[in-house]
């Protein structure tokens, strides 16, 4: 399924399915307010997997590889708005916060990014490459209890990405990549507030299997490109940009990695 | 599955179930919710505190809960307002989150316990609020899906210029969300707020039928007024689930 869209009108044809309402291939139902997804003529790439699924690698590398193929490249993620990041990170340090709260910061920290960074940048017609996007906090949030129906009214106004590619690994992996990297395991990356196990590992396991059920469903649902982020580096990164130059209408697809992100191309 | 999630880990089985199914109507708890809402000026809070006095006096377990007032993200609110950078969403997304936070720790388990609540401005203040700032009502009526529909709601109406006057009388100056400026309506502030205040208040008259408003005429006499409002609340609500328990007190002692 290539997903040869044009790049004006920004329709994709990967399983997209009931349009609703007022839905335009740009939305999932509502428009911002004040806001004319027409105008866009920029592309939106999502990455969505798991810690330790290689999502960052993988930004850094198509960064390069856009601007060198003379593309504007804008990045979101999520907790970082300018509005409330520093709040959640205070909120998250607390373990006061109920889930109801942290589901709504994290929406708001979403629109916050959205409306101040994406749409600017999707109107000017950047390329923007989201580190995961609102599907993760619908699964995090449904493991802990919230409605999907509530989740996708709260999400209704999402800009719909061009492209999601889901990197898909085991949690195993992924919890022995993190703690690779890190030495340590977050609490929240955990689920340790689920009480699902004392045990620091297996609750990472249960909690990352929740999730990625989760993902299964939205990617039925939304239509995601599902890739083995067990894969290295190196080929993971073939097919993304393979996949990325066909709905940007990029003809070869050459790229070596700079000096200075070479030691991620393995 | 529910809508919103269940307050607190902790709750034995039966709460749980109690908790997860939807607002509507079946309330399952032995609470009461009071509600009073209209514009700026319109004489709800004075009238909400007479009726949490005449409560207090009669010794009723009862709590008091203000739209805006959770301390967890009211820096966020603060610095998003000072800086002018929220938008109709992000507003809108803010005080939701703040109020789910005394949603979940404050009013749901008080319900759940038996108390009255009394709040000054609901999850209709974020209706009118937003939907005159060109939110869109379906998506504002899904966010706040997890919040318990009132018992009551008084809705304090008084006519657009009246409300203007007590507040123009009474405050020095507007703030910026506050008077609608972020919707360039005037660049005027008193004028902005004028016509801002007038969208809210069509936005309430909205809702009169659809959310069951007991509507108040706040020209009325003070006295009048908090008259009407005890007596609707004597009708409306077994007050005497709400007294001092004498056997409880007793089996303590």
């Amino acid at each position: 399924m290539t997903a040869k869209a044009s790049r004006k009108n920004g329709s994709s044809k990967n399983g997209r399915k009931e349009l609703s309402h007022g839905a335009t291939p740009r939305n999932y139902g509502l428009p911002l307010p004040g806001v004319n997804d027409q105008e866009f003529g920029g592309s939106l790439i999502v990455i969505e997997g798991m810690d330790g699924s290689g999502r960052s690698t993988q930004i850094s590398l198509l960064t390069e590889w856009l601007e060198s193929e003379g593309f504007a490249v804008e990045t979101m993620g999520l907790r970082r708005s300018g509005l409330v990041a520093k709040d959640i990170d205070a909120l998250l340090a607390e373990n006061t916060i109920t889930r109801m709260t942290l589901t709504l910061m994290y929406a708001t920290d979403f629109y916050d990014q959205l409306e101040h960074r994406i749409i600017p940048a999707l109107r000017s017609d950047f390329v923007v490459l989201a580190d995961r996007y609102f599907y993760t906090l619908i699964a995090r949030a449904v493991a802990r209890g919230i409605e999907r129906d509530y989740l996708n009214g709260l999400y209704e106004m999402a800009v719909r990405p061009d492209l999601t590619f889901w990197l898909n690994v085991h949690p195993e992996v992924a919890f022995e990549r993190e703690f690779r990297k890190s030495h340590a395991i977050s609490y929240w990356e955990s689920g340790r507030d689920l009480s699902l196990s004392d045990d620091l590992f297996q609750s990472f396991i249960l909690y990352q299997a929740k999730i990625k059920k989760e993902f299964e469903g939205l990617s039925e649902r939304h239509g995601f490109i599902a890739m083995d982020g067990e894969a290295s580096v190196v080929s993971v990164n073939n097919e993304l940009r393979k996949r990325i130059a066909a709905h940007l209408g990029i003809q070869h697809t050459h790229y070596r990695p700079s000096a200075a992100l070479a030691p991620l191309w393995r | 599955m529910s809508s919103r999630p269940s307050s607190t880990v902790e709750q034995s089985p039966a709460n749980l179930a109690e908790s997860a199914p939807q607002l509507e109507p079946a309330r399952k708890y032995p609470g009461a919710l009071i509600v009073v809402e209209g514009i700026d000026g319109s004489g709800k809070s004075t009238q909400l505190y007479l009726l949490k006095r005449w409560l207090e006096i009669g010794g009723y377990r009862l709590h008091f809960t203000e739209w805006n007032s959770s301390p967890l993200v009211k820096s966020a609110t603060r610095r998003g307002k000072q800086r002018r950078l929220l938008t109709p969403t992000t507003f809108s997304l803010l005080h939701a989150a703040d109020f789910a936070d005394r949603c979940e720790r404050q009013i749901l388990p008080l319900l759940h316990s038996g108390y009255l609540v009394l709040a000054d401005r609901y999850i209709y203040t974020a209706f009118a609020r937003d939907v005159a700032r060109n939110c869109s009502p379906r998506w504002l009526r899904n966010l706040y899906r997890f919040a318990p529909v009132p018992d009551i709601t008084f809705y304090f109406r008084a006519p657009l210029d009246v409300a203007v006057k007590r507040i123009m009388s009474g405050r020095p100056k507007l703030k910026y969300y506050e008077a609608g400026m972020d919707l360039n309506l005037s660049l005027d502030r008193a004028e902005s707020f004028r016509i801002f205040q007038g969208r809210i208040l069509a936005q309430y008259d909205e809702m009169i039928e659809s959310d069951k408003f007991v509507v108040m005429d706040g020209t009325m006499a003070v006295n009048t007024l908090q008259k009407q409002m005890r007596q609707m609340v004597k009708a409306r609500i077994d007050l005497a689930r709400f007294a001092p328990k004498k056997s409880a007190k007793r089996a303590a002692l």
